[in-house]
C-alpha cells in the first residue's frame, strides 16, 4: 500500500496508476474506510502555497454522474439540507473539501445517504463513490472514518443483518495485533501482585482473600489509578485507548511510592532476593544501628553511670523544673471545665507509656505529688525532649493522673536485653567519646549513631555492587514487574543503566530508579497480544502461547494467568483451539476465588463480592449500566425516606439477580428481560435472612402481651434473663440489670418493639428483619460480610409497604409489577435524571443496546432541554419538544421504546399516576422525618400515567407493533432473537475489546448458535468466543 | 442561549472528561508576555465555620437583624470593624470580602467532605469512584499553567501526631483521580524546590526519562498505524515532562534567590514542632512556590479534625483535638469557642502573611497580590457537623481581581430562598471570571430543584 503522508496542506492525490486493492479478508466494513482507490484520479496535486485557494477538483466523470443523480439535488445551492452542498466542490478550499468528503465517506459508508426513501446507488455505484472518497481522504492522510469504526459508539454501524445473514461466514476472522492498555481492574490486580498485597473479606463468617480491593491504606501506600475507564453504559473496555501525559504524571508519582514500597518488602530477603543481595550488608548496619539507638534510649543511663560514675551527675543538661500550676476545674465563666475525656485528650502511645513508667519509678506508694511530677520531668529533660513536649506530659499528668493510675497496665514492659558484651563496649566507647557537658541523651545518641552510620558507610564503599549482583537485580525485577526474563538485549541495556544510576547515587536510590523504570515501560500497563509462528493463507498467525494466555486470563477476570493456565502456555498446552476450551471451561467452573464487585456499593454499606469470574458478572453490569445509580444524587423528600443508602442496597441486589440467573445459566438473556423474581432487602443467604426475620418474630412474641408500650425500667428488668439470652437492639443488659433497672434503654426497647409491631403487628408470617434504631452494633440482619443490614427503604422502589409486608425469606421471589432488570429500580434510577424520568436514555438504551440500532448524537445545534410546564405530565412535555419533524428523525428511535417505561417513576415506583411535583401542586405535606417504615413523601396533584409505546427492529412481525407498557415491552424483547443476537455482538465486543466487522460474522453466529443450542447458556456463549478465530488468530497491523 | 456547541466549546471540562492531557499541558505552558498569571489559593479548614462568627461588631441594629435573620445584606467594610479574631486582615480591607449565604448541600457535610467540597458533589464517603470531577482548583490550573501546575498542601494528622511525607489529597485532577499534598513542611519543601535541594535527584530523573524515551522510540518505530499512535503519544508525554524539568532546572536560579530555610525542627516530618511552627513553614514553602512561579494554584487543608492543635498560645500545655473542641470540650479551663477563636486567628495570620508576602512582590506595575485570591472556607458547611446550608467564606483580593467583592461583608439569600447561590454559583463564577464560559459548575442543589428555584449560572453581582 503506498500512501504520501500530507504534507503542509498541499492536496495529495493516490497514484495515478495505482491499483484498487479488493476488499481485505479483516472485514469489508473496515476496508473500505482503509482502501485506497485503484483508478486514475482526474484531481491536480496543489502546492502548498494554494492552500487557501480552492482545491479546483477534477473529478471523474462517473462520480460526477453519482453524486448529480443521487445527491446534489438535495444538496445544492438552493437546497443545502443540513445546510450541506455538494455542487461547490471545486470551489472549496482543500481543508473545506476534505471536512466534506469525510462526511460524505461516513454517510456513504453506513448507508445513511440517500435517505431510504430516494432512490438508492446500487452497490457498485456505492462502492466506486467510498472508494473514491477513501482514497482521496487517505492519500491526504485525512480519512476520519478509519479511527471512527474503532470506537465503541461504532460498533452498531456494521449491519446487523449481514453479520447474522450467513453471507460472510466464510471470511476468516483475526484480530490485529495489538497492545491493549490495562484497565482500572487490572492495574489494581497488577499493583497488589506486586506488592504482595491481598485484600481480605469475612465473607459468611470465614475470613476470605479477594481480589480487586484498592483500598490499600493498611499497606500505608498512596498509589492513584490512572486507567480508568468511562462511565457509560455497555462495553467500556476498548483496545483504542492510548497512554497520554496525564498517565504519565500520575504513574511517575505512583513509581516512587512503589519503589519505596518495594524497597521496604525486600528486607524480607525472598520478595527479591538480588535487593537483598546488594543492599543486605546496608540494612544489617541499619539494623544495628537501629538496635542500639533503640537499647541506649531505653537504657543509657546506667550505661552513663557505668561509664562516668561520680562525673554523670554533672554532665546532665540544665534543669529547670516547670512551675506547678494546679488543674483547672472552673472555667472563667464559673462553670465547670468541659474537659475531654482520657481517650480524647490527644495523648500519643508514647506520652502513655512515658507516664505510666514514671509513675512506676516514682510512685510506688500509689501516690502523685508535684515531686514525682519533678523528677518524670528532670528524666525526661535528661532524655532531650523540648520543654513543650514536657508540659504536656506534665499537664496530662496533673489532669489525668486518677485515670492513669486506674488504666496502670498490669504487665510492666520488659526491660530491653543487653546486648552481647561486644554491643556494649562498642556503646561504652562511642558514649565516652562522644558526651560533652550538657548533653542531653537524646543529642549524645544521636552522636553516637552518626558516628557509627560512616563507619559502616565507609566499610561498605570498600565492596561495590557486582555485575552478577546487577544481572540478577536485572532479571529479578524484570521478572516481578513485567512478569517475563528480559531478552539479552533488554539485559545488557537495563544492565548499563543500573550502573550509571550506581554511579549518580547510592544503591538504594539506584534500585529504586531501577523499579521506576520497569514501573513506566510501557509493557507494564499495556497487554501484548501478537500472534507467532508460521501464518496460515490469510495471513494469520496464532496468539503465541504467552499472550495467549495472558488474554485467556484478562477475558474472565482481572488477574495475570493462574498456575494452570501459565503452566500449560509454557508446557505447550496452548496451542490449539482445543487446548484454549479446556482452560476456559476449567477458569468458568472456578468458585473458589472471591472477588470485590464494586468498592463503591460496599462503603454505602451493603456487600458486594462474588465468586463467579468476575469478568463474567461484570459484563451485564456494564451492559445494563445499573451502577449508573450510584452517582444520581437524588432528594430524600421526594423520596420519602433515606435515599442514599437505597441506592447501595439497589446496585447490590441487582448484582445479587445477575448473579443468581448467571450461575443457573438456562435461557440468561430472556431471564434477565423477563424475570418476576427479585432480590428486595435481602443479603443472597436465605438461611441467614430466615434466622433474622424468626429473631424479630421470638422478639416480638415474647413481648407482644406484655404491655410493653407502658413498661418503665423496673417492669423492664423483670425479663432481664431473656434480654440477656436475646439481644434486642437499643437495650442494653448491663444497664437493665442495674438496680434502678433500664430506664436508659427504654427509649430504645419502644422504638424497637414499636417497629416490630409494624412488621408482624397485621398478622404478617414473617418480618422484614430492619432496625429503626440507628447506632453501631450488630442489628437485626447483618449482611453475608457482617455489615449493618442497610437500606429496608428499597421496599419502597418496589412499591411494597414495610408495615403490611409478608417478607419473603426465601429470595428472589416475584414482585409485582416487575419484569426483568430494565424493571429493577436500579435501572431505572440509573437511566433518570435527578429529578424526574429520563425516556430519552431510556429508549436509547434499548434501541442500541437491545436493537443493534443506532441513534445519532444530539446536533450540537440543540438545546436538548424538555421545557418546565408543571401542569402536564413529562410525557406531553416531552412529545411537545421532540415531534417537530427537525427532533423526530431521530427521537422516533427512542421514545417509543423508552416512554413505556414511564409506568415508573425516577426511583422505580411502580406508578398510574405521575405526580406534578411543584409548590403550586402540594396537596399535602408531609413530615420530613420518620422511621423507615413511614412513607415520607409530600403529595401532589397527579395526571394519569401514559405507558403506551411502540416497538420496531425486532425484525419480527409478531414481536413488532404497539407495546401497552414496559412489561409488555420487556416480554416482547426477551422473546426476540434480534434481541439475542444484539446482546451476543456486546460479548463480542466485550471479549475481543473492539467493535465487530463482518470477518467476525462466523465468531458471532457461531456463538449465536452456541447459546441456542445449549439452552441459552451464557458460559457456552463465553467459551465460543474464546474459541473463535477471531480471538486466537492475529494478523500485523497495517497503516 | 447558549447551546451545547458552545458549552462544548467552552467548557475545558468537555475535554478534561475525555483525556487528562490538559493535566500534562497545564504545566507545560507560559503565561503570555505582559500578562500576568492570576493566582488563587484555598485554604480548607476543618469543624466548621459558625456564621456568626463572622458578623461585624459594629453592624447597626437593622444590619445586625439581616444577618441574623439570614436575609441578603451587603455593607463596606471601611465603616466597620472586623471579628476581633479577624484583626490581622484589618488593615488589608479594601481587600477583603466577608462572603455569607453560600450553601454547601451538594457536596458532603457532617465531620468531613474529603473532596466534595470543592468538586460540589457527594463523594460516598471519599470512594474513588464517588470522585464526580476535577475540582475547582484543577480547573482553575488549567487556566494559568505553570511548571507544577497545582501543588497541594496539608496540616492533617490522627489527633496525636501529623501526617507525614507525602499522602493521599482531597483534590482531584480529574473523575476518580484522587491528587496527592505534601503533608509536613519539609516534604513540601523537598519535592517543589528539588531542583535547587537536590539536582543529582533531578538529573537522575532526567537520565530515567531519556532512557525510556529511547526504548519507546526504537519500539515505536517498527510499528505502523494505530498501534505506532500508542507509543506515539507515551512518548511526546515524557518529552514533556523532560521539557518540563528542564525549564524547572532553568528556574533554578530564581527559585534558589526565594527558597525559604526552614527550622532543623521540621526536618524528617517534624514530629515535635507545634502547630503554629508547622502552619509558618508550610506558609513560607507556600509563599515561595507561588513566588517562583511552580505554581499558581494552591490547596493548603490546614488542618483537619485529627490535626493536633499543640503549642496554641495559651493552650501550650495542651494537644487538643478539633474534634473534642467541635463537641464543646474546654482545654486548661479555655472553652471551646475560645480555642476555635484562636486557631482562627492562627489561620489569620497565616492570611495576613501570604498578604503581606505578595504585596512585597513587585508584577507589572503593581505587585504579585494583584493578581491573587485568597479563599478560606469550612471544607464542611457551618458547624461541626455541618449541614451545609451556609458555607462562609473569607476572600483576600489584590486589586487586578477579576470579581467585583471586595471591601465588602456580603450575605446572599439563604438556601432555598429566591435567589439562593450555591458553591456551585461561586466556583461558576471564579471559572467564567477567569475564562471558561462553563454554564453551571458541579451538582445542583437538590433541594432548589425540587422547589424550582433557578440555580444555574455565575454570581453576576460578582462579575466586574
Amino acid at each position: 500500500m503506498l500512501l504520501r503522508r500530507r504534507q503542509s496542506n498541499a492536496f495529495i492525490l493516490p497514484p495515478a496508476n495505482s491499483q484498487m486493492s479488493l476488499p481485505d479478508n479483516h472485514s469489508i466494513a473496515f476496508a473500505t474506510a482503509h482502501r485506497i482507490v485503484g483508478f486514475a484520479f482526474p484531481l491536480v496535486m496543489l502546492p502548498a502555497y494554494l492552500c487557501a485557494e480552492p482545491a479546483n477538483i477534477r473529478i471523474d466523470p462517473k462520480i460526477e454522474e453519482i453524486l448529480g443523480f443521487y445527491c446534489t439535488d438535495c444538496h445544492e445551492e438552493g437546497t443545502e439540507k443540513g445546510k450541506f452542498r455538494l455542487d461547490n466542490l471545486k470551489e472549496l478550499p482543500l481543508d473545506g473539501l476534505l471536512d466534506v468528503m469525510n462526511r460524505m465517506h461516513e454517510k456513504v459508508h453506513f448507508e445513511e445517504m440517500p435517505p431510504k426513501k430516494k432512490d438508492q446507488p446500487t452497490e457498485q455505484e456505492r462502492k466506486q463513490l467510498e472508494d473514491w472518497l477513501a482514497g482521496v481522504l487517505e492519500a491526504n492522510n485525512s480519512s476520519k472514518l478509519a479511527d471512527k469504526l474503532r470506537m465503541p459508539a461504532y460498533g452498531n454501524k456494521v449491519d446487523h443483518g449481514k453479520l447474522f445473514s450467513g453471507k460472510y461466514k466464510d471470511l476468516p476472522g483475526f484480530t490485529y495485533d495489538r497492545r491493549w492498555l490495562v484497565s482500572e481492574f487490572i492495574f489494581d490486580a497488577k499493583i497488589n501482585k506486586l506488592l504482595e498485597f491481598v485484600g481480605q473479606r469475612d465473607i459468611d463468617g470465614k475470613r476470605q482473600p479477594v481480589i480487586g480491593e484498592n483500598n490499600r491504606n493498611s499497606a500505608k501506600i498512596n498509589l492513584t489509578n490512572p486507567f480508568l475507564l468511562p462511565t457509560h453504559s455497555g462495553v467500556r473496555y476498548y483496545d483504542t485507548t492510548t497512554l497520554d501525559g496525564g498517565h504519565l504524571l500520575t504513574m511517575l508519582t505512583n513509581g516512587k511510592e512503589l519503589s519505596a514500597y518495594m524497597m521496604t518488602r525486600a528486607k524480607g530477603r525472598t520478595y527479591v532476593p538480588a535487593i537483598y543481595a546488594i543492599m543486605g550488608k546496608e540494612w544489617e548496619q541499619e539494623k544495628i544501628l537501629t538496635d542500639r539507638a533503640t537499647y541506649l534510649k531505653a537504657g543509657i543511663e546506667p550505661l552513663l553511670i557505668e561509664v562516668f560514675k561520680d562525673k554523670h551527675d554533672s554532665l546532665l543538661p540544665k534543669f529547670t523544673a516547670t512551675k506547678p500550676s494546679p488543674p483547672v476545674k472552673v472555667g472563667p465563666d464559673g462553670k465547670p471545665v468541659n474537659l475531654p475525656g482520657f481517650d480524647y485528650a490527644g495523648m500519643s502511645a508514647e506520652d502513655r507509656e512515658k507516664i505510666w513508667a514514671a509513675i512506676r519509678r516514682y510512685s510506688q506508694d500509689g501516690k502523685m505529688d508535684e515531686a514525682m511530677i519533678v523528677r518524670s520531668e528532670r528524666d525526661w529533660v535528661n532524655e532531650g525532649l523540648s520543654e513543650r513536649e514536657i508540659v504536656v506530659r506534665v499537664n496530662y499528668m496533673r489532669i489525668y493522673m486518677d485515670e492513669f493510675f486506674r488504666r496502670m497496665p498490669k504487665t510492666v514492659p520488659a526491660a530491653p536485653k543487653p546486648p552481647a558484651e561486644a554491643e556494649l563496649a562498642v556503646m561504652r566507647a562511642a558514649l565516652l567519646k562522644h558526651r560533652k557537658a550538657g548533653d542531653n541523651y537524646s543529642t549524645l545518641i544521636a552522636k553516637c549513631v552518626g558516628d557509627w552510620s560512616d563507619e559502616f558507610r565507609r566499610e561498605r564503599e570498600k565492596t561495590g555492587v557486582s555485575d552478577e549482583q546487577i544481572g540478577h537485580l536485572v532479571d529479578q525485577l524484570f521478572n516481578r514487574i513485567i512478569e517475563r526474563s528480559p531478552d539479552s538485549q533488554e539485559f545488557a541495556e537495563y544492565s548499563a543503566l543500573v550502573k550509571s544510576y550506581l554511579e549518580k547515587s547510592g544503591n538504594a536510590a539506584a534500585i529504586e530508579k531501577l523499579i521506576q523504570t520497569l514501573f513506566l515501560r510501557t509493557d507494564y500497563v499495556y497487554r501484548h497480544e501478537f500472534g507467532e509462528g508460521n501464518a496460515d493463507e490469510h495471513g494469520r498467525r496464532m496468539l503465541s502461547p504467552r499472550d495467549a494466555s495472558y488474554a485467556l486470563a484478562y477475558a474472565l477476570t482481572d488477574s495475570s494467568p493462574d498456575k494452570e493456565l501459565a503452566a500449560a502456555a509454557a508446557s505447550g498446552k496452548l496451542n490449539t483451539r482445543e487446548d484454549y476450551r479446556r482452560e476456559v471451561e476449567r477458569m468458568l467452573k472456578i468458585r473458589s476465588q472471591y472477588y470485590i464487585i464494586d468498592e463503591s456499593v460496599e462503603l454505602l454499606s451493603a456487600d458486594s463480592f462474588t465468586n463467579i469470574p468476575i469478568r463474567k458478572l461484570r459484563f451485564f453490569r456494564e451492559f445494563f449500566g445499573y451502577p449508573r445509580a450510584l452517582p444520581i444524587f437524588k432528594d430524600n423528600k421526594r423520596f420519602g425516606g433515606d435515599y442514599i443508602s437505597v441506592s447501595g442496597r439497589a446496585v447490590s441486589e441487582a448484582d445479587l439477580l445477575v448473579e443468581h440467573i448467571l450461575e443457573q445459566d438456562k435461557n440468561v438473556f430472556e431471564k434477565l428481560l423477563t424475570t418476576e423474581d427479585f432480590y428486595v432487602f435481602h443479603s443472597g443467604n436465605n438461611e441467614q435472612m430466615a434466622n433474622s426475620s424468626a429473631y424479630v418474630r421470638k422478639i416480638y412474641d415474647y413481648f407482644k402481651d406484655k404491655d410493653w408500650r407502658n413498661f418503665d425500667g423496673l417492669k423492664l428488668k423483670e425479663h432481664l434473663e431473656f434480654l440477656k439470652a436475646n439481644e434486642v437492639r437499643g437495650v442494653n443488659p448491663d444497664l437493665v440489670a442495674k438496680s434502678t433497672g433500664g430506664k436508659e434503654s427504654m427509649g430504645g426497647f419502644v422504638s424497637t418493639m414499636s417497629s416490630y409491631e409494624d412488621l408482624l403487628g397485621k398478622g404478617q408470617a414473617n418480618a422484614v428483619p430492619f432496625s429503626s434504631t440507628p447506632g453501631h452494633g450488630k442489628t437485626e440482619a447483618m449482611t453475608r460480610t457482617g455489615k449493618q443490614m442497610r437500606g429496608p427503604e428499597i421496599a419502597k422502589s418496589f412499591n411494597i409497604d414495610l408495615k403490611n409486608w409478608n417478607y419473603p425469606v426465601t429470595q428472589p421471589t416475584k414482585m409485582a409489577h416487575r419484569k426483568g432488570i430494565l424493571t429493577h429500580p436500579a435501572w431505572l434510577i440509573a437511566f433518570a435524571a435527578n429529578t424526574e424520568t429520563d425516556p430519552i436514555r431510556r429508549g436509547k438504551w434499548v434501541r442500541e443496546k437491545l436493537l443493534a440500532g443506532t441513534v445519532p448524537d444530539v446536533p450540537i445545534t440543540v438545546d436538548a432541554v424538555i421545557p418546565e410546564d408543571h401542569h402536564n405530565t413529562l410525557r406531553t412535555r416531552l412529545d411537545k419538544k421532540t415531534k417537530e419533524e427537525y427532533c423526530w428523525g431521530c427521537h422516533e428511535r427512542m421514545n417509543p421504546v423508552g416512554l413505556p417505561f414511564e409506568m415508573y417513576d425516577d426511583f422505580g415506583r411502580y406508578r398510574m399516576e405521575e405526580f406534578l411535583e411543584h409548590p403550586e401542586n402540594l396537596l399535602e405535606k408531609r413530615p420530613d422525618k420518620g422511621p423507615p417504615q413511614d412513607d415520607l413523601r409530600d403529595i401532589f396533584k397527579t395526571l394519569p400515567v401514559d405507558a403506551s409505546g411502540h416497538l420496531e427492529g425486532t425484525g419480527d412481525p409478531q414481536l413488532d407493533g404497539d407495546v401497552k407498557n414496559a412489561l409488555d415491552l420487556a416480554e416482547r424483547l426477551g422473546k426476540s432473537a434480534k434481541v439475542r443476537q444484539s446482546i451476543i455482538r456486546h460479548a463480542f465486543r466485550y471479549f475481543m475489546g473492539r467493535n465487530e466487522t463482518l470477518s467476525d460474522s462466523k465468531t458471532l453466529i457461531d456463538a449465536d448458535q452456541a447459546y441456542v443450542q445449549s439452552s441459552g447458556s451464557f458460559d457456552a456463549v463465553i467459551i465460543s468466543l474464546l474459541t473463535s478465530d477471531s480471538f486466537i488468530f492475529r494478523k500485523p497491523a497495517t497503516n | 442561549m447558549k447551546t451545547r456547541r458552545d458549552f462544548l466549546r467552552s467548557t475545558a471540562l468537555g475535554v478534561g472528561a475525555l483525556s487528562l492531557s490538559p493535566c500534562l499541558k497545564a504545566f507545560g505552558a507560559e503565561a503570555p508576555a505582559n500578562r500576568f498569571p492570576k493566582r488563587f489559593i484555598f485554604i480548607r479548614k476543618s469543624n466548621g465555620e459558625p456564621p456568626p462568627a463572622l458578623a461585624l461588631p459594629t453592624f447597626s441594629a437593622a444590619e445586625k437583624a439581616l444577618d441574623e435573620k439570614k436575609q441578603p445584606l451587603e455593607v463596606d467594610l471601611d465603616k466597620h470593624e472586623l471579628p476581633a479574631w479577624m484583626n490581622s486582615l484589618a488593615k488589608h480591607k479594601e481587600n477583603l470580602c466577608i462572603l455569607q449565604g453560600l450553601s454547601s448541600k451538594m457536596s458532603e457535610n457532617g465531620h468531613a467532605s474529603f473532596s466534595s467540597v470543592m468538586g460540589a458533589y457527594k463523594s460516598n464517603g471519599n470512594s474513588l469512584s464517588g470522585i464526580k470531577r476535577a475540582t475547582i482548583d484543577f480547573e482553575l490550573a488549567k487556566l494559568f499553567p505553570s511548571p507544577f501546575g497545582h501543588i497541594e498542601l496539608s496540616l492533617t494528622g490522627d489527633y496525636s501526631k501529623f501526617r507525614t511525607g507525602i499522602v493521599a489529597g482531597y483534590s482531584a485532577s480529574g473523575p476518580h483521580q484522587r491528587n496527592y499534598c505534601y503533608a509536613d513542611p519539609q516534604t513540601a519543601h523537598n519535592e517543589l524546590f528539588r531542583s535547587v535541594t537536590n539536582p543529582g535527584a533531578v538529573d537522575t530523573d532526567n537520565s530515567m526519562l531519556k532512557f525510556l524515551e529511547g526504548e519507546e522510540s526504537f519500539k515505536a518505530g517498527i510499528l505502523q498505524g494505530y498501534e505506532k499512535l500508542k507509543l506515539s503519544n507515551h512518548i511526546h508525554s515524557i518529552e514533556e515532562i523532560q521539557a518540563r524539568n528542564l525549564k524547572l532546572s532553568k528556574m533554578a536560579g530564581s527559585i534558589a534567590k526565594h527558597i525559604p530555610q526552614l527550622d532543623k525542627i521540621h526536618a524528617n516530618g517534624g514530629a515535635s514542632a507545634t502547630t503554629p511552627e508547622k502552619h509558618e513553614a508550610m506558609t513560607e514553602v507556600l509563599i515561595a512556590a507561588l513566588i517562583t512561579g511552580l505554581t499558581n494554584v494552591v490547596t493548603y487543608t490546614i488542618d483537619d479534625l485529627g490535626t493536633p492543635i499543640f503549642g496554641l498560645p495559651g493552650n501550650e500545655g495542651d494537644r487538643i483535638s478539633l474534634h473534642v473542641i467541635g463537641h464543646n470540650g474546654s482545654y486548661s479551663g479555655v472553652s471551646a469557642d475560645t480555642i476555635r477563636e484562636k486557631v482562627r486567628i492562627g489561620h489569620m495570620e497565616q492570611i495576613a502573611r501570604i498578604v503581606e508576602r505578595l504585596k512585597a512582590e513587585p508584577e507589572g506595575k503593581g505587585t504579585m497580590f494583584d493578581n491573587t485570591m485568597i479563599m478560606y472556607f469550612p471544607e464542611n458547611g457551618e458547624s461541626h457537623h455541618g449541614l451545609g446550608l451556609e458555607a462562609p467564606f473569607i476572600i483576600m483580593a489584590g486589586n487586578n481581581c477579576n470579581l467585583d467583592m471586595t471591601g465588602r461583608y456580603t450575605r446572599l439569600p439563604y438556601h432555598a430562598t429566591e435567589g439562593h447561590k450555591t458553591l456551585g454559583n461561586w466556583y461558576t463564577t471564579l471559572l467564567n471570571a477567569h475564562g471558561n464560559p462553563i454554564k453551571h459548575y458541579g451538582d445542583l442543589d437538590i433541594e432548589m430543584s425540587r422547589l424550582k428555584y433557578d440555580q444555574m449560572g455565575a454570581i453576576s453581582r460578582f462579575i466586574a
